[in-house]
């Protein structure tokens, strides 16, 4: 009886210091956190006007906004969400479906994986190699290129996986209503995992409108104005990078708040995310 | 109802009625473990015919040759004949997508289809039949009155058909496979994931079915073998090893295996 019930007592304590350390490290995690929100918001928050929404990045010792490099991000992120998706959902398609039981998913999961946790700096110069260099000069389009290579594996990763949540006895029905397997795919597939799929997608753009090496090497950065794809073009994350080592206060200020801008977008686009897969997981 | 037939004739021995699934001399490997041994047995049109046995007996194995519904995994073979209407359909050239509006299945689990209630029924209708919007309400209402779902769902057409309780959403899939128009339907334990007032409405549904198609019925649960279907094979390990009239199974089978498995000795 007392053997239990140290024994009971012995084990309450251990639970509560294992409870104690995991709310210590959590702590700690979101403690920091909240400090470079907060940073961010405190120092980027003073310099957010219409300005910066309006006006070109400045030269220094003037004033000006972020016009050209939020244009720019916002290019070459959608050109390398429109390249790199289709390619990372058909890849995926095909891990989850057709070639669910052959070697060759293994061998492209396993690549892919090595992929997904490459350095982007890598992709960066992956491109600037074959880009750049042949063509003579920085380009946005070799910025979106970085980009959809970027964009790849975290699709092909998250179609894979949401595929593979769908159960088979789905496929086993459309197929047994006499459906031909593209079109289960088409049908019943995709439509079970689609806000899985969406969800992938969305955390792509989240992860690639921060990447900032990628693009040192591609796209390279632009004082003026340009929508040109063939020549360097402007990009938040590049011009953050530039102006916050810069000496100039205004440069630096202009950093803090285009720093913001990005944090807020990722952080609207991983909510809306999560919301779409929360919904998922109601059903 | 049909009369009761005390008789000891085997019918797979001296079918009467057309045959209108015969499978002869049908062996089943999942890899290199074989999990059919020489199936020999002859489904009669228009009726009502149970799979029995123990888990891992091979009845649900059997089912899903019939529509060939296994060749969507690698690894699983099977060789003989299946005959349907006299035409090999384990032939090479046989058309899968066209066999299986022929041969229709309900599973398990519900699986409704990621899609209202209408869509789900028009889905199957729309892969073989170019019909207008008039026709295709009329189909959809056709085959939700076969599956004594209408007057459940006819306000809801649009509702999700994930929306439906479990007894409805298989009731759903019973619409959706009779919607094609089949000649004969598959059922792996349709109901066994179901509640006693649903599976009562699942069975009446099977007793009205069988005036129009071919049923196979793989379960579980002996009372409904004997509820609703004519005639039963009890499986044991891979093997057929009695094929009779239900009231013959149940109450005098010929064979001491079947016995003890419906006296509850085993299984």
């Amino acid at each position: 009886m007392s053997t239990a019930m140290s024994l009971h007592q012995r084990r309450k304590r251990k639970n509560g210091v294992m409870m104690a350390l995991c709310v210590i490290a959590a702590g700690i995690g979101l403690a920091w956190l909240a400090l470079i929100l907060g940073a961010l918001v405190y120092k980027g928050l003073s310099g957010l006007s219409l300005a910066v929404f309006t006006e070109m990045t400045p030269p220094p010792g003037e004033a000006g906004g972020l016009l050209n490099a939020i244009y720019g991000s916002i290019v070459m992120t959608i050109i390398g969400i429109v390249v790199g998706t289709p390619i990372g959902v058909l890849a995926g398609t095909y891990m989850a479906e057709y070639g669910r039981f052959s070697k060759l998913t293994t061998v492209v999961r396993f690549i892919n994986d090595i992929l997904l946790s490459a350095p982007s700096i890598i992709v960066g110069l992956f491109v600037y190699e074959l880009m750049v260099r042949p063509m003579g000069h920085f380009s946005a389009i070799a910025g979106a290129v970085a980009l959809s290579i970027l964009v790849i594996p975290v699709v092909v990763r998250t179609t894979e996986d949401m595929l593979n949540l769908v159960p088979n006895a789905l496929r086993e029905a459309g197929t047994a209503i006499g459906a031909p397997r593209w079109v289960v795919i088409r049908s019943v597939a995709y439509r079970a995992a689609l806000s899985g799929i969406v969800t992938g997608i969305l955390l792509a753009i989240a992860r690639i409108s921060g990447e900032t090496a990628p693009l040192l090497f591609t796209a390279l950065n632009n004082q003026f104005w340009s929508s040109n794809l063939n020549a360097p073009m402007a990009s938040l994350p590049v011009t953050i990078f530039q102006f916050a080592l810069s000496p100039y206060e205004e440069w630096q200020q202009l950093a803090w708040t285009g720093a913001l801008i990005i944090t807020l977008t990722v952080l609207g686009l991983s909510i809306f995310a999560r919301s779409l897969t929360g919904r998922r997981e109601d059903r | 109802m049909k009369p009761m037939l005390s008789t000891d004739l085997n019918v797979a021995d001296t079918t009467v009625e057309k045959a209108k699934i015969e499978v002869k001399d049908l062996n089943f490997y999942y890899g290199q473990s074989k999990a059919l041994k020489g199936i020999n047995l002859s489904l009669p049109e228009r009726s009502v015919t149970a799979f029995i046995g123990p888990s891992g007996c091979g009845k649900s194995t059997l089912l899903r040759v019939l529509n060939r519904i296994y060749e969507l995994y690698p690894k699983q073979t099977a060789e003989g004949q299946v005959l349907l209407d006299g035409k090999n359909i384990l032939d090479r050239s046989q058309d899968l997508n066209l066999l299986r509006t022929k041969i229709g299945m309900v599973f398990q689990k519900p699986t409704p289809f990621p899609m209202s209630i209408y869509e789900n029924i028009a889905f199957g209708v729309r892969l073989y039949e170019k019909i207008s919007k008039a026709e295709m309400d009329n189909r959809v209402e056709q085959a939700l009155k076969r599956a004594a779902l209408w007057t459940e769902v006819k306000d809801k057409l649009n509702a999700s058909g994930l929306s439906l309780s479990g007894g409805q959403q298989q009731r759903l899939c019973i619409a959706r496979t009779v919607a094609v128009k089949p000649e004969v339907i598959l059922l792996d334990e349709p109901a066994s994931a179901l509640d006693p007032l649903s599976t009562a409405k699942i069975e009446e549904l099977i007793d009205e079915l069988q005036a129009d198609y071919t049923i196979v019925i793989v379960t579980h649960n002996m009372q409904q073998a004997a509820r609703v279907s004519r005639q039963t094979a009890f499986m044991y390990l891979g093997e057929l090893i009695e094929f009779d009239r239900t009231e013959k199974i149940f109450t005098s089978p010929r064979e001491k295996r079947t016995q003890d498995y419906i006296t509850g000795r085993f299984g």
